[in-house]
């Protein structure tokens, strides 16, 4: 057990290193800043390629706000400032010529309470497809949004409803039109920021089930206060604390034995 | 650190403590209950006690039922709590605990069974009893040292017990070559001679069980098992 405290980087480097698996997000030094406060110390995280990722740790340690920097999404908050390196498949996100639109078209995002547009169902899926120009001909959306309302374990349920409001949907069938949704646009990376906390465990199931499945084709980076859920669906884990990273590595070690006792005693329910 | 998110050695969920402490405590009865047993098993070797030994067989029931209790217990705490880390560790370890208590129990009863039915002192083979009653001594030292281990959450005997099995295996096999060697010599008292190779096989497999508990000690301490790499150089170290 290694004492509390700062991990050295040497530490942190063997920690990151990714077995067998090529690092498709590489962050070195990630700060965040929401005007004077730091929310992120020096973030040094690499996120391997098809597999899933979990983000855990106590509310408020930086975990979504880690998330949000993958996609650039903390730009829309005036005060935030992002410094440090992000590098998706070795382009620096960051950098002044990075188109944050087609960015963020190669990065789905699925938030914590379902968020269909006020549209129909074939419409919420078709929308990504159709704003970035991607498929021009109908015969080509109506199999876009077919095959990507299967990969998301939807298309039987609603296939004799495309016409009607997504918001007419059950919760959990919401999320995995938002699922259909975020995918429909071929991203490589899709992020996840608590995507069952709002759905009974039958739903939950259907989305842990479908992150297994995309994990083949999708790189899956997963916000969860559920401990369970992150020990079912990732093989990777990070736990952060007070805008620190303590501690990343296999799920199974951070759950059977982690390293650090920050850990543990988050993962065990020591937190007082 | 912030005093909102202190660590701590207790839960936030208080009575998950309760649930892991009464764990605890059964099971550290149990191992008791072994220990007694196995001490009556010494006894009554060693005074050829068949009271006790008759004692000892009707007191395994009392273990059998903690062990079953034990059982239930840790079955609700894994769908109850879904315990993680060294928690998860201590909670499925227990269930291997009892069980290798529970088999103790079984055998000590085997051996009280064996000294009831048997006829230890048509046998003619005090030496051999001798070396019983030592070998019991040594399988109770190692109980002893497992068990501490265990009730402390520490597991600094494991590796002098893993030693202290190759030595009672060693023990076992002379005992073993002494009794044929009786059976040759004496050909009338087989029948008394033949179930002191069961005392001395149940003897040996509770220094089994104790070293079964030592390794699973070893996990809930440090999260790893002893590999067999380790125990590849307690062996070479242990050669005679």
């Amino acid at each position: 057990m290694k004492l509390n405290g700062d991990l050295i980087m040497d530490e942190q480097k063997e920690q990151n290193n990714i077995r067998n698996k090529k690092s498709l997000i590489e962050c070195r030094g990630v700060d965040v800043f929401y005007g004077d406060k730091q929310a992120l110390f020096g973030i040094n995280l690499d996120i391997g390629e098809k597999e899933v990722t979990s983000l855990i740790g106590p509310s408020g340690c930086g975990k979504s706000t880690f998330l949000r920097c993958i996609n650039r999404m903390n730009d829309v908050i005036e005060i935030c400032k992002v410094e440090g390196n992000i590098k998706i498949d070795n382009e620096d996100i960051y950098h002044p010529d990075v188109d944050v639109v087609e960015l963020r078209s190669r990065i789905g995002m699925v938030f914590q309470k379902p968020n269909p547009f006020p549209k129909s169902v074939y419409d919420n899926v078709a929308y990504g497809p159709k704003l970035h120009g991607r498929i021009l001909h109908k015969d080509d959306l109506d199999a876009k949004v077919e095959k990507s309302l299967e990969r998301a374990g939807l298309w039987s349920e609603v296939k004799d409803r495309l016409g009607e409001p997504g918001t007419s949907l059950s919760g959990g069938q919401q999320q995995r039109l938002c699922i259909a949704r975020a995918i429909a646009i071929d991203p490589s990376i899709i992020l996840m920021d608590e995507p069952c906390s709002a759905l009974d465990p039958i739903a939950t199931a259907k989305i842990e089930e479908l992150i297994d499945e995309l994990k083949d084709n999708f790189t899956i980076t997963i916000v969860t206060h559920s401990m369970q859920q992150a020990a079912r669906v990732s093989q990777r884990t990070a736990f952060f604390h007070l805008g620190k990273l303590i501690e990343v590595g296999d799920t199974e070690k951070i759950f059977r034995s982690p390293d650090h006792e920050q850990t543990e005693a988050y993962v065990t329910g020591r937190y007082g | 650190m912030d005093k909102g998110n202190k660590m701590d050695d207790q839960h936030i969920v208080t009575s998950f403590d309760e649930e892991l402490k009464d764990l605890t405590d059964g099971l550290v009865s149990l191992g008791g209950l072994a220990q007694i047993a196995l001490r009556n098993v010494e006894q009554s070797l060693r005074m050829n006690d068949h009271d006790l030994a008759k004692q000892t067989i009707e007191a395994d029931k009392q273990i059998n039922a903690l062990q079953l209790s034990l059982e239930d217990k840790t079955f609700n705490i894994l769908a109850k709590r879904q315990p993680m880390a060294n928690d998860l560790r201590m909670v499925f370890s227990a269930v291997k605990v009892s069980l290798y208590l529970e088999r103790i129990g079984d055998m000590c009863k085997g051996v009280c069974k064996r000294i009831v039915k048997g006829d230890l002192l048509n046998a003619k083979s005090p030496k051999t009893i001798d070396a019983l009653v030592n070998l019991t001594k040594n399988v109770q030292q190692s109980l002893d040292l497992v068990l501490e281990d265990y009730a402390q959450g520490k597991a600094q005997h494991a590796l002098d017990v893993w030693k202290s099995d190759i030595k009672i295996d060693s023990s076992y096999a002379n005992i073993l070559s002494a009794i044929l060697e009786d059976i040759k010599e004496k050909p009338e008292a087989i029948e008394a001679l033949v179930p002191l190779f069961f005392i001395a096989r149940y003897l040996e497999r509770i220094g089994d069980q104790a070293t079964n508990i030592a390794e699973v000690t070893h996990f809930i301490v440090t999260g790893e098992t002893l590999g067999d790499d380790r125990k590849m150089e307690v062996e070479d170290e242990t050669v005679f």
